[in-house]
C-alpha cells in the first residue's frame, strides 16, 4: 500500500489540522503539488494530524554488541524518522515483537508500519535486514502469515551503522511520499578553533559524526559544495584571501583563485559553486575597496566580471538552472539583494523593504530566495517567493540569524545564530516554527547542507 | 629596508607589534586530507613565531628607540560609524599622526586591516572592511604617503578586538588597525 501522503496533507491544512509538518508544507505554496486524482485511496484525520502510525521494536542483534547497536543505529533511526516529518512513531506499551501474534496490539496501537530489523555480524560484514510489515494487510489476511510492504538488506561495517540508518530511514520516506528523504545528507560549516582561527567541519544532519576538514592554523571561511561534493572556501592561509578548494570529488585541497591567469590581484571572498559544478562565482575586491561578482570557468582557469566597479557587489548565488545569479549590492545605499543574468545583464533589484538584506540563497527548486535582512534592530531570515514578490518572515528577532543555506528537499534551512548565546548552527522549517540546533559547537557559522559529502 | 625588518622583529618581542602570528610561515602546507578526526579536545592554540631578539644592526639604539616609540604613539586604531566607510572628523589628526610617522621613516611599511563589528553578514562585513582600509589608505595617500608603502587586507568580523554587546564594543571593533610590515 502507498500512500499518497501530499494529497492527505492538503486535506488536512485545508480542515485547519496543521501539525507542524503540515505547516512547513503548506506555507512555501510554491512547491505544493496538488494530487493526482485518482490515487487517493483514503484520507485520514486523526490525531496523527495525517502522519504514519510506524511502530519500531528493537531489531534483532547477532554478533554485536546491543548497546552499540542501540546507540548507533536504533536511536539513530528513531531520530531521523521522527525528523522526517511523515511517521508518527510510536512509544508507549508497545509489543517487543513482530510476529502473527503481535498483529492485533500493533493495530490496537496505531501502528500501521512495523519495521521489523535484524542487525547481523559475519565477519567484518555488518547486514541490516529490514521487513516493513503492513499492520492492515496482515490483519486482513489469511491470519497465518504476515505481510510486507517493503523489504530490504543493508550491507556494510560496523563502522558503517550510522550511515545504514540514515540510508534506511530515506527509503522509507521515499516508499511513503516518493520524496526524497534527508537523513543522509551532512552539513559543512565554519568552526572557531581560537582567536583569529577559523577551520571547516561537517556533520552529519543529526548533528554526529564531525570530522575537521582543514587545519590551516588561519582564518578560513564561506564554504561551497559542488553537487560531487568538491568544496571550495576562503582560506587567509597564505596572508591575503584566496579561494582554495577541490578540483576533483575527494582530490587535495589547492588555490582555485587567483590562479596563472588572473589579471588583476585582489581579496577574494564567497565563493559558490554553479549547479553544475563546473563554474565558481565568488566576490573579488579592487583597489579603490569596491568589489565586483566573478566567474571562474573550472575547466579553462578564466574568469569573466559580471559587475562593473564603484560599489560592493557580493554573496552570489545561483539559480538551479545555472542561469542567474542573485547578488548583494549597496549600488542604492545600503545592502540590497538584486538578480542578474549568468553574464552579468539584466541586473534588477529584488529585496524592495528594509535597509539591509543580505547573503541570498536560491532554493533548490528555484522559487524561493532566502536571505537575512535587519528588522527592528534584529537580523532575522526571510523568504522572498519569486512566484508571487513577497517576502516572508521566518526568525522573529529573539536573536540575530545569519547566512541562511537550503536543505537539499528545501523543507528547511540551516543557519547560524546567537540565540543560544553563542553564534552555533541551527535549523529551522519553513514556518520557523521548529528550530533546532544542530549540535553543540560554539562558535560555528556559514553552514552549507549537501549530498553529496 | 632591512633594519626596518630587524626593527620590526625586535618590536614585536617587546610588544609593540602583536600581529607577527599572521605573518609567520604556514604550519601545514599539506593539503588537508578529509579525514574522520576526533575533535575533543580542540587542537592547542597555534604556537608563537620564536623571535629573534637580536639587536638591530644598522640602526643606532637611539634611533631604534625613536622609531618605536613613534610607531606606538602614531599607529592608533580609527572607528568608523554602522555600515559606514567615511572617515570621521575625530579620526583625522590620527591619521596625520600617521603620515607624519610615515614621512620621518622612510622606510616603514604598514598594513591597514579593516575591520567591522559583529552585526550583519560575513560576507558583506568583509567587503566592508576593504572599503574602511582603502578609505585609510586614501586618506594617507592625500597626506602624501606614497601607496606602496601602505598595504590593505579585510578581516570583517573575523577578528573582534572585544566582545562586549553594546554601543561601545561596537565601536570599538569597527576599526582600521595599523601594522607595521616587513
Amino acid at each position: 500500500m502507498r500512500r499518497t501522503l501530499k494529497g492527505i496533507l492538503l486535506l488536512a491544512s485545508a480542515l485547519g489540522f496543521l501539525g507542524p509538518w503540515a505547516r512547513a508544507q503548506s506555507k512555501p505554496v510554491s512547491k505544493v503539488v496538488p494530487p493526482k486524482s485518482g490515487t487517493q485511496t483514503e484520507v485520514t484525520v486523526d490525531a496523527r494530524q495525517g502522519k504514519l502510525g510506524l511502530g519500531l521494536p528493537d531489531p534483532i542483534v547477532a554478533g554485536l554488541d546491543a548497546a552499540s547497536v542501540t546507540s548507533n543505529f536504533t536511536e539513530v533511526l528513531r531520530r531521523d524518522l521522527e525528523d522526517a516529518g511523515p511517521f508518527a512513531l510510536l512509544k508507549d506499551k508497545l509489543p517487543l515483537s513482530v510476529a502473527v501474534a503481535t498483529v492485533k496490539p500493533w493495530l490496537d496501537a496505531g501502528a500501521e508500519w512495523v519495521l521489523a530489523l535484524k542487525v547481523t555480524k559475519n565477519g567484518e560484514a555488518v547486514t541490516v535486514a529490514l521487513q516493513v510489515m503492513d499492520v492492515k494487510a496482515t490483519t486482513q489476511g489469511d491470519g497465518k502469515q504476515l505481510r510486507y510492504a517493503f523489504s530490504k538488506n543493508y550491507t556494510g561495517n560496523a563502522t558503517l551503522l550510522r550511515r545504514i540508518a540514515h540510508t534506511l530511514a530515506d527509503d522509507l520516506v521515499d516508499r511513503l511520499t516518493g520524496d526524497r528523504g534527508i537523513a543522509n545528507t551532512r552539513i559543512v560549516f565554519v568552526r572557531q578553533m581560537a582567536p583569529g582561527i577559523k577551520e571547516l567541519f561537517q556533520v552529519d544532519r543529526d548533528g554526529a559524526n564531525p570530522i575537521e576538514i582543514t587545519r590551516y592554523g588561519s582564518l578560513t571561511l564561506s564554504p561551497t559544495v559542488a553537487p560531487d561534493g568538491r568544496l571550495a572556501y576562503v582560506t587567509y592561509k597564505g596572508g591575503s584571501p584566496e579561494i582554495w578548494g577541490q578540483r576533483k570529488p575527494g582530490g587535495a585541497h589547492e588555490r582555485l583563485y587567483p590562479n596563472a591567469a588572473a589579471g588583476t590581484q585582489g581579496s577574494c571572498y564567497a565563493p559558490v559553486w554553479s549547479p553544475d559544478g563546473k563554474r565558481l562565482a565568488f566576490s573579488q575586491s579592487d583597489r579603490r575597496g569596491n568589489s565586483d561578482i566573478m566567474v571562474l570557468d573550472s575547466q579553462s582557469g578564466r574568469v569573466r566580471k559580471l559587475t562593473d566597479g564603484g560599489f560592493i557587489n557580493t554573496s552570489p548565488s545561483w539559480n538551479p538552472a545555472g542561469t542567474q545569479i542573485a547578488f548583494t549590492s549597496d549600488r542604492e545605499g545600503g545592502p540590497q539583494i538584486y538578480l542578474m543574468e549568468e553574464d552579468g545583464s539584466n541586473v534588477r533589484r529584488l529585496t524592495l523593504e528594509g535597509s539591509y538584506n543580505e547573503s541570498p540563497a536560491w532554493s533548490p527548486n528555484g522559487a524561493m530566495i532566502a536571505y537575512v535582512s535587519r528588522f527592528e534592530g534584529k537580523f532575522d531570515l526571510f523568504i522572498f517567493k519569486l512566484g508571487e514578490g513577497k517576502a516572508y518572515q521566518i526568525t522573529t528577532g529573539v536573536a540575530s540569524s545569519e547566512s541562511p543555506a537550503w536543505s537539499p528537499d528545501e523543507r528547511r534551512l540551516v543557519f547560524s545564530s546567537n540565540r543560544g548565546g553563542s553564534m552555533q548552527i541551527w535549523t529551522t522549517d519553513l514556518s520557523g516554527n521548529s528550530v533546532k540546533r544542530l549540535n553543540e559547537f560554539t562558535l560555528c557559522q556559514s553552514a552549507k547542507w549537501t549530498r553529496s559529502r | 629596508m632591512r633594519s626596518v625588518r630587524t626593527l620590526f622583529v625586535l618590536g614585536s618581542s617587546l610588544g609593540l607589534v602583536t600581529m607577527l602570528a599572521c605573518k609567520k610561515p604556514e604550519p601545514t602546507p599539506e593539503p588537508p586530507a578529509p579525514t574522520v578526526t576526533k575533535l575533543e579536545p580542540p587542537p592547542p592554540e597555534v604556537k608563537t613565531t620564536p623571535v629573534d631578539s637580536t639587536k638591530p644592526v644598522d640602526m643606532s639604539a637611539a634611533k631604534y628607540a625613536e622609531f618605536q616609540k613613534a610607531a606606538s604613539a602614531a599607529l592608533k586604531d580609527i572607528n568608523f560609524d554602522f555600515d559606514k566607510s567615511d572617515i570621521r572628523d575625530t579620526d583625522k589628526p590620527k591619521l596625520q599622526a600617521i603620515a607624519s610617522f610615515m614621512k620621518s621613516f622612510a622606510s616603514a611599511h604598514i598594513m591597514i586591516e579593516g575591520h567591522c563589528d559583529e552585526r550583519g553578514t560575513v560576507e558583506y562585513n568583509l567587503a566592508l572592511g576593504d572599503r574602511r582600509a582603502v578609505a585609510a589608505q586614501n586618506y594617507l595617500s592625500g597626506l602624501g604617503v606614497n601607496r606602496d608603502r601602505m598595504g590593505t587586507i579585510s578581516y570583517g568580523k573575523e577578528k573582534l578586538k572585544v566582545t562586549g554587546q553594546n554601543e561601545e564594543s561596537f565601536l570599538i571593533n569597527r576599526r582600521d588597525e595599523f601594522k607595521l610590515q616587513n
